[in-house]
C-alpha cells in the first residue's frame, strides 16, 4: 500500500510526531511537531491517535501524487487548495496534491489513516537532519500510512470538518502572556519594562532550534553557568535581542532567560512567520 | 537539605546554586528513582531541571529532595578516555594571542588536565567538561560560527568540549579527533541503549592526547 509519492519537498517537509521523551540529559531534544494543536486536530479528524506520526510542511511548494484513494486530514496553515485546513477528504489515484497557497501561518500538519508509517529514533519519528536523526525526505520518496481506512465511519460521507472553535487563524500580529523566566530578577527593571513596552519582529533567521526577535536592544545582565533550557524560554545573548527556544533548540545554555511562554502558547508561536509584530505581556504570578 | 527551587515554566522546576555534594548526591539518587510525575531531568553545570507531566509545585518536589541522603558517598567514577586531537584550530593563533603565550603553551596547557565529564548538553551526546586551565576561561566569540563540524575540540567559558555534531557554536576551536562521539544509527527503535548511542557519560574522564 503506497499513497503519497513526494514530487517536491518545497520550502521542507518532515515526518514529526509528540517528540522524544527521556533524551534532554544526553542532548538530545524533544524535536516533535512545532505545532501540537495542529497535529492533533489532524489525527483527529480521522479518529487517530493524537500524536500519530505526521508529515509537516513548511510554507509552500511541496507537492505530493496520490498513488491510491486514502482519506486525507489537514490542519493549521490553510496552503493546500485541494485540501482545505481543517477538514479530512477522501484523495482519489492519480490526484496531485500542491501546497501553493500562500497562507497566515507556517507550517501545515497533513495526517493519513493510523498516521504515517515510519521508523523510530529514541522512541519519535521525528526528523532532526541537524543530529541525523530521523528520515529526510526528498523527491521520489513514498509514504505510506498505517491503516487502509479511517477508525471513524466514512460510508457515505464526503468531508469531515473540525468545528470551528477548535480551528485556528493566524494573525500578522500576535500577543502572548508571558511566565518570568529562571533569571527574570537578573534583568533590570528597565530591561523588563522595555521588553515588554515594544513590539518586536520575527526575523526571518529563525528555525526549529529558535525564533529570533528583532526590537529595540534590553540590557543584559552576565552570562550564566550552563543551566537546562527548555522550549519556549526567552534567551538573551548579548545583543538585547531575545531568542525563543524552540523544540529542536539546545538543551542546555549559558544566556540568561528572562521569560517564557505557556505551554500551549509555543503552538501559536510556532505558526508566527518572519515579518510577524509580537507583543508580550506578564502573566499574573 | 536546603537546595533552592525555582519554578521554570510551568511544568519545570530548577534546582540551582547546587554545591558540589548536592549534585553529587541527587545524582545518585535519580539513577535509582525520580520524583512521581517527573518525565525526565537535565543537568546544568551547577543546576538541575525536573520535567513533570503536570504543573508540580515546588514544595512537593522540596519534599522528595528531604528524602535524599546526600551524605558524602564515592563520586561518580566512569571511564578513563585517551582522545587523540590534531592540534590545527583556526582559533588557536587568537587564543594564544588573547592569553599572550605562544600556540605550543595552549597545546600544553590544554592537553595537560584530566578533565571530568561534567554533562552532556547543548547536542546530542556534546560533554561539557570540567578541569579546564584557569588560563583558558575566555568569553564566547562576539559572533558564533554558522556551522562546526563533528569532532572539533574547544573550549568555551569554564568549559572544554568537543561538537558531536555540525552546529553552530560560539566556542574556540583549537584542534579536532576522529573519534566519533553520536551515533545516531544506534538510537533507532523505541529504547536505544545509551552506551551504544553516546561515547561518553557523566562522570568519565578524558585526557587530550596531541597527535603529529
Amino acid at each position: 500500500m503506497m499513497s503519497l509519492e513526494v514530487l517536491s519537498p518545497g520550502s521542507g517537509i518532515a515526518l514529526q510526531d509528540a517528540g522524544r521523551v527521556g533524551w534532554l540529559r544526553f542532548g538530545v531534544p524533544r524535536g516533535g511537531a512545532m505545532d501540537r494543536h495542529a497535529m492533533h486536530a489532524a489525527n483527529r479528524l480521522l479518529g487517530n491517535p493524537s500524536a500519530s506520526p505526521v508529515l509537516e510542511i513548511l510554507m509552500q511548494g511541496a507537492r505530493f501524487r496520490v498513488l491510491e484513494d486514502c482519506w486525507a486530514a489537514l490542519a493549521g496553515a490553510d496552503s493546500c487548495p485541494a485540501l482545505p485546513a481543517w477538514t479530512a477528504v477522501e484523495l482519489k489515484a492519480g490526484q496531485v496534491l500542491e501546497f501553493s497557497a500562500k497562507a497566515s501561518g507556517l507550517f501545515a500538519y497533513l495526517a493519513v489513516s493510523g498516521g504515517f508509517v515510519a521508523e523510530r529514533w529514541f522512541g519519535s519519528v521525528s526528523a532532526d537532519p541537524r543530529s541525523g536523526l530521523g528520515r529526510t525526505l526528498k523527491k521520489g520518496d513514498q509514504l505510506v500510512p498505517v491503516a487502509r481506512n479511517p477508525q471513524v465511519s466514512t460510508q457515505g460521507v464526503a468531508r469531515r470538518i473540525l468545528r470551528d472553535e477548535e480551528r485556528r487563524s493566524y494573525a500578522p500580529q500576535e500577543s502572548f502572556q508571558l511566565l518570568p523566566g529562571p533569571q527574570f530578577a537578573d534583568f533590570s527593571n528597565q530591561a523588563r519594562d522595555g521588553f515588554v513596552a515594544q513590539e518586536w519582529v520575527v526575523s526571518p533567521a529563525s528555525d526549529r532550534t529558535g525564533y529570533r526577535l528583532l526590537g529595540g536592544a534590553i540590557a543584559v545582565p552576565d552570562s550564566i553557568r550552563s543551566e537546562p533550557v527548555l522550549p519556549g524560554s526567552f534567551q538573551v545573548p548579548g545583543n538585547g535581542q531575545p531568542i525563543i527556544t524552540m523544540v529542536d533548540g539546545p538543551t542546555v545554555g549559558g544566556y540568561p532567560k528572562i521569560a517564557v511562554l505557556q505551554d500551549a502558547d509555543r503552538d501559536r508561536l510556532a505558526q508566527c512567520a518572519p515579518g510577524t509584530h509580537l507583543c508580550f505581556r506578564w502573566a499574573d504570578y | 537539605m536546603d537546595i533552592a527551587l525555582k519554578a521554570y515554566g510551568e511544568t519545570g522546576i530548577l534546582a540551582h546554586h547546587l554545591s558540589e555534594p548536592e549534585r553529587q548526591g541527587l545524582g545518585r539518587a535519580l539513577i535509582a528513582h525520580q520524583p512521581q510525575g517527573c518525565l525526565e531531568y537535565v543537568w546544568g553545570d551547577d543546576s538541575v531541571c525536573f520535567i513533570f507531566e503536570q504543573p508540580t509545585s515546588t514544595d512537593e518536589l522540596s519534599k522528595w529532595l528531604e528524602k535524599i541522603n546526600m551524605a558524602v558517598g564515592a563520586p561518580l567514577c566512569g571511564e578513563l578516555h585517551e582522545v587523540p586531537v590534531v592540534y590545527d584550530g583556526p582559533d588557536l593563533e587568537s587564543v594564544a594571542a588573547q592569553i599572550g603565550l605562544s600556540i605550543d603553551e595552549v597545546i600544553g596547557i590544554h592537553s595537560a588536565p584530566t578533565y571530568t565529564v561534567r554533562m552532556l548538553g547543548f547536542a546530542p551526546g556534546f560533554p561539557y567538561l570540567a578541569g579546564l586551565d584557569q588560563r583558558l576561561h575566555l568569553p564566547r566569540k562576539g559572533s558564533p560560527r554558522k556551522r562546526i563540524e563533528p569532532g572539533a575540540v574547544a573550549i568555551g567559558g569554564s568549559h572544554a568540549g568537543i561538537y558531536s555534531v555540525a552546529s553552530p557554536g560560539g566556542w574556540h576551536l583549537l584542534g579536532r579527533t576522529e573519534w566519533v562521539l553520536f551515533d545516531p544509527a544506534a538510537a533507532r527503535g523505541s529504547g536505544p541503549d545509551a552506551k551504544k548511542v553516546f561515547l561518553f557519560s557523566p562522570g568519565d574522564q578524558l585526557r587530550f592526547q596531541p597527535v603529529r
